[in-house]
């Protein structure tokens, strides 16, 4: 499976990369609203997914959970994660970097992507057009933030991967790598730069360091035949990324003109809803175009024009190939954004979908008896039909990850990005003992958000639990809310240590089960609810509950 | 199409007809709401339905697990705050999943209600409806076909400072439109 690559296929890119978009966002937004937050950070699943600059100095690192967090830094502003935020405070730069390239690539907010080769032209060199993209971006931001600093970089060379780490590495500043040097300015970088820009899986990148390619330049010394051996098709992509090509090669023959999609609306239409609702079925035709074909599209130029001649154009990336409901989602995304920035003066009455990228498709063999029944059809249908509606995000289901907390085994994602038919093998519980969860079984309420709780023992004193996880007294009232309740019975504590060799996401806490019962109930039952009590830095919560 | 689903052993002789009648509302309510919700729709699940969650806050997934509820045909589904997007996702929903959980918002109106279970018989789904005590709301605006009230009386295996919770025995008071007179029972259930 040799393949030859020619120094042509790799396009030059420019990458303007803000780091933790999500928490500039979030500030930005907070700002809008005359509050201003140096340190922000911004929550997913109760683990942090991004922060600022200010807080990442004072040590809230990634997937800290909000009270490690808050521990860390104690003014750091919490916020939720809101993708549309993220999207609509980016659009004010997508539309200033606009003005000088007419199409650009916005695959997640905070990182645009455009082909340097008619801009650069135009403003006189790679150079040159780094400083303009610079101050483009810089003045656009300032406008965000009322000129406080927020850091991006600006980065030039050959293929995606190599720009993005420049960009990176720029620090706020541009940094451009010379024509054909990608190769030699990515050989001393780690490897785990692939899981962090090109979206190849951790666990690959894991077991690259265990087989002792630490640097990408050692993988680019492989023979890919070797690499594919031994990881599959990921090895071949291993291999081309290492030497600063595109993840997938681009298809070099060309492809059938019938390839764009163009619906023509009849009358202009004017509401979202109803121009995504066609959007998806013009998708379904082109997705199933390609499927027949052999193909996927990775890359996909979306265009809009309305009645008085305004046009929206965006390219959309996704390294997995967009699936028709994908599309239909990047058309909303692209309406809402032309909507809240510009304010259309009419309806849409033209949509094209161009594929610019496309990828050979993973063939999949069905089950020999069909494999999926009715059922599964519908499902699937109603899945698509409910991401189209709600948003990927809303619609999710469960994949087995592993670990102590009954909130941690299972990880949520969305449905979309899902195999749906190889399902099973993702909800398998793999490890069935972790030492230190919680004996089963399991609580059946589990609180997003734990509730602060007082736990006193009969004198009235908080209960305390000492270094060798001794109890102070027997607990026995508790206070939760405005509701007081006595102890029935409790059984604990036992104690949680995680991570005790990284000083700043360690985790120290006891867990209990403790039966409470009412207080000062007239009913002639009382009610008693089994629940999960955790002290962690002096506090404790409920976070379960045998509802 | 079956005129019913299977339901969980433990649970056959308390629900009318021992199976969950496609069309029908079951509302689960009381301390122990979920996991009898839990262990209504579990054995539908491993025969092939698929189930929607939708809008039900603090989700245990390991419980889900454990009780038997196959995750791989399981969606959990947020719906938008706004109470008109409720009822046509609700609607969305029902036209590809069998089985339904749902935890129903303020807001929600008899009349949006009806329209649901119009809807559920139409299209021979069943409806799960779970009201956990933490969000009380004063009576169900739906009408349910089966009402499972349930009240914990013993928890097992815990006890003053030792142990853990490994059980528990639940009154179950089952009345609803569906059933002619009001009964109760005990259920001794893990989870």
């Amino acid at each position: 499976m040799v393949e030859h690559i020619g120094a042509s296929e790799v396009t030059r890119v420019a990458v303007i990369s803000c780091t933790d978009w999500q928490a500039v966002a979030a500030q930005c937004e907070l700002y809008s609203r005359k509050q201003w937050f140096d340190a922000v950070a911004v929550l997913h699943a109760q683990r942090v997914v991004a922060r600022t600059v200010y807080a990442a100095k004072q040590g809230v690192q990634i997937g800290m959970r909000r009270r490690e967090a808050q521990a860390v830094c104690p003014d750091l502003h919490i916020a939720a994660n809101n993708k549309e935020r993220d999207r609509l405070m980016f659009e004010s730069v997508v539309r200033a970097v606009g003005e000088l390239v007419p199409l650009v690539e916005v695959s997640t907010p905070g990182v645009i992507l455009l082909a340097t080769r008619g801009p650069s032209r135009y403003v006189g060199g790679d150079d040159a057009l780094a400083q303009r993209l610079h101050g483009i971006t810089h003045n656009a931001l300032a406008l965000l933030a009322d000129g406080r600093p927020i850091v991006f970089g600006v980065g030039i060379a050959d293929g995606r991967l190599t720009a993005l780490v420049a960009a990176h590495a720029a620090d706020g500043g541009h940094l451009v790598v010379e024509p054909g040097e990608s190769a030699q300015c990515l050989a001393q970088l780690p490897v785990s730069v692939l899981a962090d820009f090109a979206e190849i899986d951790r666990d690959v990148v894991s077991l690259l360091h265990r087989l002792g390619l630490s640097c990408v330049g050692d993988i680019a010394t492989m023979k890919p035949s070797d690499l594919v051996g031994r990881f599959g098709p990921v090895g071949l992509e291993l291999h081309r990324l290492a030497r600063g090509y595109d993840r997938h090669p681009p298809i070099t023959i060309a492809p059938p003109p019938e390839r764009a999609s163009t619906h023509r609306f009849e009358l202009s239409v004017e509401d979202v809803n109803v121009v995504v609702a066609t959007a998806r079925t013009v998708a379904d035709e082109l997705v199933t175009h390609l499927n027949n074909q052999g193909v996927s599209c990775v890359r996909l130029h979306i265009c809009m024009q309305t009645d008085h001649g305004e046009q929206s154009d965006r390219l959309w990336y996704q390294p997995e190939g967009l699936t028709a409901a994908a599309m239909a989602e990047r058309v909303r995304w692209q309406m809402d954004a032309w909507i809240a920035t510009r304010g259309l003066t009419s309806g849409v009455v033209l949509l094209r979908y161009l594929p610019v990228g496309l990828r050979a498709r993973e063939g999949r063999q069905l089950g020999l008896w069909g494999g999926s029944t009715q059922a599964d059809e519908w499902a699937a249908r109603a899945i698509e039909r409910l991401t189209t509606m709600l948003g990927s995000d809303s619609v999710r289901v469960a994949q087995w990850r592993g670990g102590r907390d009954v909130s941690e085994v299972f990880a949520l994602t969305p449905a979309a990005v899902v195999d749906m038919e190889r399902r099973a093998e993702s909800v398998v519980i793999k490890e069935t003992v972790w030492s230190g969860a919680l004996p089963t079984p399991s609580p059946s309420i589990v609180y997003d958000e734990p509730l602060l709780a007082v736990v006193n023992d009969a004198s009235g004193c908080v209960v305390s639990v000492s270094g060798r996880h001794e109890l102070s007294a027997s607990p026995a009232h508790v206070v939760i809310g405005r509701h007081a309740y006595n102890v029935v019975s409790w059984a604990g504590p036992w104690p949680v240590e995680e991570r005790w060799w990284d000083p700043l996401r360690q985790r120290r806490a006891v867990r209990m089960q403790m039966v409470l019962a009412r207080d000062a109930d007239d009913m002639v039952r009382t009610t008693t609810h089994a629940v999960v009590m955790v002290l962690e830095h002096g506090e404790w919560w409920m976070t379960a509950r045998y509802g | 199409m079956s005129h019913s689903l299977p339901v969980a052993k433990a649970l056959q002789p308390i629900i009318p007809d021992g199976v969950l009648v496609r069309g029908r509302t079951v509302l689960c309510s009381g301390d122990a709401a979920m996991s009898t919700a839990l262990l209504a729709v579990s054995a539908a699940t491993q025969a092939g339905s698929w189930l929607a969650i939708v809008g039900v806050s603090d989700f245990g997934l390991m419980s889900a697990c454990e009780q038997g509820v196959a995750l791989q045909r399981t969606v959990l589904v947020t719906p938008t705050a706004n109470k008109k997007d409720w009822t046509s996702t609700v609607a969305a929903v029902a036209d590809g999943f069998d089985v339904m959980m749902l935890e129903v918002p303020q807001g929600v109106s008899g009349s949006d209600a009806r329209r649901i279970q119009t809807r559920i018989q139409a299209r021979r789904n069943v409806l799960v409806l779970v009201e956990t005590s933490r969000h009380a709301t004063p009576r169900s605006v739906f009408q349910p076909d089966v009402v499972l009230h349930t009240q914990t009386t013993k928890w097992d295996g815990i006890e003053h400072g030792a142990g853990y919770v490994q059980g528990r025995h639940i009154d179950v008071t089952v009345s609803g439109r569906r059933v002619p007179r009001v009964m109760q029972y005990v259920l001794q259930h893990v989870g």
